[in-house]
């Protein structure tokens, strides 16, 4: 569906994107994560064809981007949704249905399908008057305008309450669940976590992890088991009656269990510990 | 570009301007409509008074100037010994030695002559009233006419000297039957490059100013200063905030973007137009000359609003834009009639629609010409930073300028093609100086005018040029410099070749026209005169060049070095041109 090769983009002197490849495919969604000036927003750009690459190639939908029927078949929403502050939802949305060449019925009842699902009730006020998340709703809908098979969303969830967020981050996984195929930036990483089936993480320009969470946990993040027996063994310290020993190997843990069998015990729990997403990611990115 | 793209896009945005226009803005402007609507048409039925009363004639009321005083509304009948600027008695008529006190005179002169007639057509006996028929013939002369000595009197006056004023005996028969200030003049001519003083000028000509051509240009011109507000609001807003960026993600162009949001205004602008023209009489000859105008309105507001960071920087440009296109259009306006001079302006083809004075293709196209091509230019120059990378980011105006000027700049012959199609803001530029200097003297115009020239075609053949060197677009090297300015200079010298227009009307008859256009009109001969102005082109847009590929520093200094090489062939040129 998406095809990303050497893609490059160079801003006079500074490169913001540096050589970065990546697949998503059809229903598939694809996440980019990564600290501010990483490369992420420039990426997303290109990707809709608003940025011209310095270099590198960008295929949707069989499309080079910016192609004019590449654009048809993908939903963008940026950082920021500043809307026409004197329009009202219906009109707005009714104006970007009319350039995507929806007919005004089919347009009709998209925007109101788009708006219900949103739980967005003020459509004939001026936009001007809303709150952030409100129009952070309205700009959703108009990604949708066009039933886009692409959407490109850029941080969707920024700035927004914590009851926006939720509705925001959940509406995304249900066009998910539609068959979208969407990539999808964001700083909360647990927004990451709960919405995208693979991520990469950027730094300065380029992919430092990518994959699946789990791939990148195994690559990139820390596994280390605490055992727990009835007797004591070498390094382990006591507690609550027990003794725990920290290791980060399953041959140490076997290691641990042939010494508690010779002391004449035996192990009594092995409890896991792994590195969470911020730990994978404050890694990769050496924040 | 899509027209189905161009008009969506311009139906919503005429649709989302009116959503925006408040309440008491939508009233101020219907008031202001009917208001025009009313004044206009009054104006015309009625011929602007503006100059009401403003002679002040002292005269018993038995005397019979007083008739005459009452019967021109310029001149307000005093008694005798109050303020008058003209005070007729039985010695004689008196009028203070001023500007006003001579004006006073003429239209004192003009009005008795004009009342003579009138009671004169009136007697029953035409042979006795006109024993004799007179037919006058007045041909159109390539001189102008030259300035009024206060001292040139009617037939049969003597002048007296007195204490602050002159005194006129009139002949009381006839009224004031002097020559007119305009008539009987002798043509100077220019006895040299510094020679005496330009004649013609609006002071010479009675009345003075043609007032009536001031009102219609000041009608035509209103709607326009009104339209390109909305407008640049309007192309700002969409850079606030980044509010213009889902519109460059959907299936339309930049382009139709563009045009679409211009549409509505420059409709708009056109309509208001054609009302003021069906209410002044003015057929559509007169929209069509004012077209080309409300466009270059728009496009230099366009770019303007692409480059404005803030509302407050965008009124700066607004106001830049209002005073210089209708001094533009407006000063020339104001020799309609009287000077081959006002044939630059669009609004002339709009007066002499009015007053069915006949336009010319050459004088249609000379007004239209130029600033339809700088229209298209500036929009073109707009919509290439019309996309995410440049429109918004908050860089100052000067580094925008150099961005929209670089981003063409793809190969050395672009540079060329480029500085050919600046050559509408030369001839702009050029006619707008001639426009300004044609009043001064010629001591001081000529040489003024050379050197605006040198300025004006230096900056053209460099500008972009050291604009695609600052960001990039071209190596700095000696010879890519050489490359660059040559391709620059053989642009520019095809380009010119466009200046050829001015003789369609004839505008080298004039002296200051012939100084500012007859290097060009010279490349025109063959041999040698053909070569020189494309070598002297090359060279100077390659002295440019050089500097340009260096430094800022060293483009400033080698533009200056550029400028003198030019000043110095034009001075030459001119020189052989006037003999």
């Amino acid at each position: 569906m998406i095809s990303v090769q050497r893609l490059e983009k160079r801003y006079g002197g500074v490169t913001a994107v540096d050589g970065v490849s990546f697949d998503v495919g059809a229903g598939e969604v694809f996440g980019l994560v990564g600290p501010n000036g990483a490369g992420k927003t420039s990426t997303l750009k290109m990707l809709c064809g608003l940025v011209e690459p310095s270099a590198g190639d960008i295929t949707v939908n069989g499309f080079d981007a910016g192609d004019t029927a590449m654009r048809r078949t993908l939903g963008f929403l940026p950082e920021e949704s500043p809307l026409y502050d004197e329009m009202t939802p219906r009109s707005y949305l009714r104006f970007f249905a009319d350039l995507y060449d929806v007919d005004r019925a089919t347009a009709n009842e998209r925007i109101e399908a788009a708006l219900d699902r949103l739980d967005l009730d003020a459509r004939d006020r001026p936009v001007g008057d809303f709150s952030k998340g409100m129009t952070r709703k309205v700009a959703i809908a108009r990604s949708l305008v066009n039933d886009p098979d692409v959407l490109v969303y850029d941080e969707p969830a920024s700035g927004l309450d914590p009851l926006t967020t939720n509705t925001v981050i959940e509406f995304t996984r249900e066009l998910a669940a539609d068959g979208k195929t969407i990539v999808f930036s964001a700083h909360d990483l647990h927004h990451v976590e709960s919405v995208c089936d693979r991520v990469a993480i950027m730094r300065d320009g380029q992919f430092a992890a990518t994959g699946t969470l789990a791939d990148i946990r195994d690559e990139h993040g820390e596994v280390s088991y605490r055992v727990f027996t009835d007797v004591d063994v070498d390094d382990a310290r006591p507690s609550n009656g027990r003794y725990v020993t920290t290791v980060d190997s399953m041959a140490d843990v076997d290691a641990i269990r042939a010494a508690a069998a010779d002391a004449g015990g035996g192990v009594v729990d092995i409890r896991t510990d792994e590195s969470t997403l911020e730990d994978v990611f404050l890694d990769v990115t050496g924040a | 570009m899509k027209a189905g793209n161009v008009l969506r896009i311009a139906r919503w945005e005429t649709t989302r301007s009116a959503t925006s226009l408040d309440r008491e803005t939508a009233i101020a402007f219907v008031v202001v409509a009917v208001a025009l609507a009313a004044i206009v048409p009054a104006v015309v039925t009625t011929g602007p008074t503006p100059g009401e009363g403003i002679y002040r004639i002292g005269v018993d009321d038995d005397s019979p100037y007083a008739d005459v005083a009452a019967s021109d509304p310029q001149l307000a009948a005093v008694q005798p010994g109050s303020d008058a600027d003209v005070t007729v008695s039985p010695v004689g008529i008196q009028y203070a030695d001023t500007a006003k006190g001579r004006a006073a005179l003429s239209t004192l002169r003009s009005a008795t002559v004009a009342y003579n007639d009138a009671v004169m057509a009136d007697e029953p006996d035409q042979a006795a009233a006109f024993p004799v028929v007179v037919s006058l013939t007045y041909r159109p002369q390539s001189i102008d006419v030259t300035s009024a000595q206060a001292d040139t009197d009617g037939a049969g006056s003597s002048t007296t000297g007195g204490d602050g004023g002159r005194t006129d005996t009139p002949s009381t028969d006839d009224g004031a039957t002097g020559t007119s200030p305009t008539a009987g003049a002798s043509g100077g001519g220019l006895s040299g490059l510094l020679g005496q003083a330009q004649s013609g000028t609006p002071s010479s000509i009675s009345p003075p100013f043609p007032l009536q051509s001031l009102v219609f240009a000041f009608a035509f011109l209103l709607p326009l200063n009104i339209v390109i507000q909305a407008y640049g609001s309007s192309v700002l807003a969409e850079r606030i905030d980044r509010r213009g960026e889902p519109l460059l993600v959907a299936p339309v162009s930049r382009g139709d973007i563009v045009a679409g949001k211009t549409l509505p205004y420059f409709a708009g602008a056109i309509a208001l137009v054609s009302v003021i023209a069906a209410a002044t009489g003015a057929g559509v000859l007169a929209v069509l000359a004012v077209a080309p105008l409300a466009a270059l309105f728009l496009a230099a507001t366009f770019l303007g609003a692409m480059f404005a960071r803030s509302y407050k920087e965008l009124t700066f440009v607004t106001v830049a834009v209002s005073v210089a296109l209708t001094t533009y259009a407006f000063v020339p306006a104001v020799f309609a009639e009287v000077n081959q001079i006002a044939a630059i302006s669009p609004l002339t083809v709009v007066v002499d629609s009015i007053t069915d004075s006949g336009v010319s293709t050459g004088q249609f196209v000379l007004s239209t010409a130029p600033p339809g091509l700088a229209a298209f230019v500036l929009f073109g120059l707009g919509t290439g930073v019309y996309r995410e990378e440049d429109m918004f980011t908050q860089l100052p105006i000067p580094s925008k300028l150099l961005d929209a000027l670089a981003a063409p700049l793809a190969t050395p012959r672009r540079a060329g093609v480029w500085t050919a199609l600046f050559l509408p803001f030369v001839l702009v530029a050029e006619l707008f100086a001639v426009a300004l200097l044609f009043v001064a003297p010629v001591s001081l115009s000529i040489p003024v005018l050379l050197g605006a020239i040198a300025v004006i075609e230096e900056v053209a053949k460099s500008i972009h040029v050291f604009a695609a060197f600052e960001r990039g677009q071209y190596r700095r090297s000696f010879r890519t410099a050489l490359a660059v300015g040559a391709a620059s200079g053989v642009g520019f010298f095809v380009a010119e070749k466009a200046l050829l227009v001015t003789q369609l009307v004839g505008l080298p008859g004039l002296d200051i026209g012939r100084a500012a256009f007859a290097p060009a009109l010279r490349g025109a001969s063959p041999g040698l005169l053909l070569v020189a102005p494309l070598v002297w082109h090359v060279v100077t847009a390659a002295i440019s060049a050089v500097g340009a590929a260096r430094s800022r520093l060293a483009y400033v200094g080698a533009l200056a070095a550029a400028i003198g090489v030019h000043l110095a062939y034009n001075i030459a040129v001119v020189v052989i041109a006037l003999g």
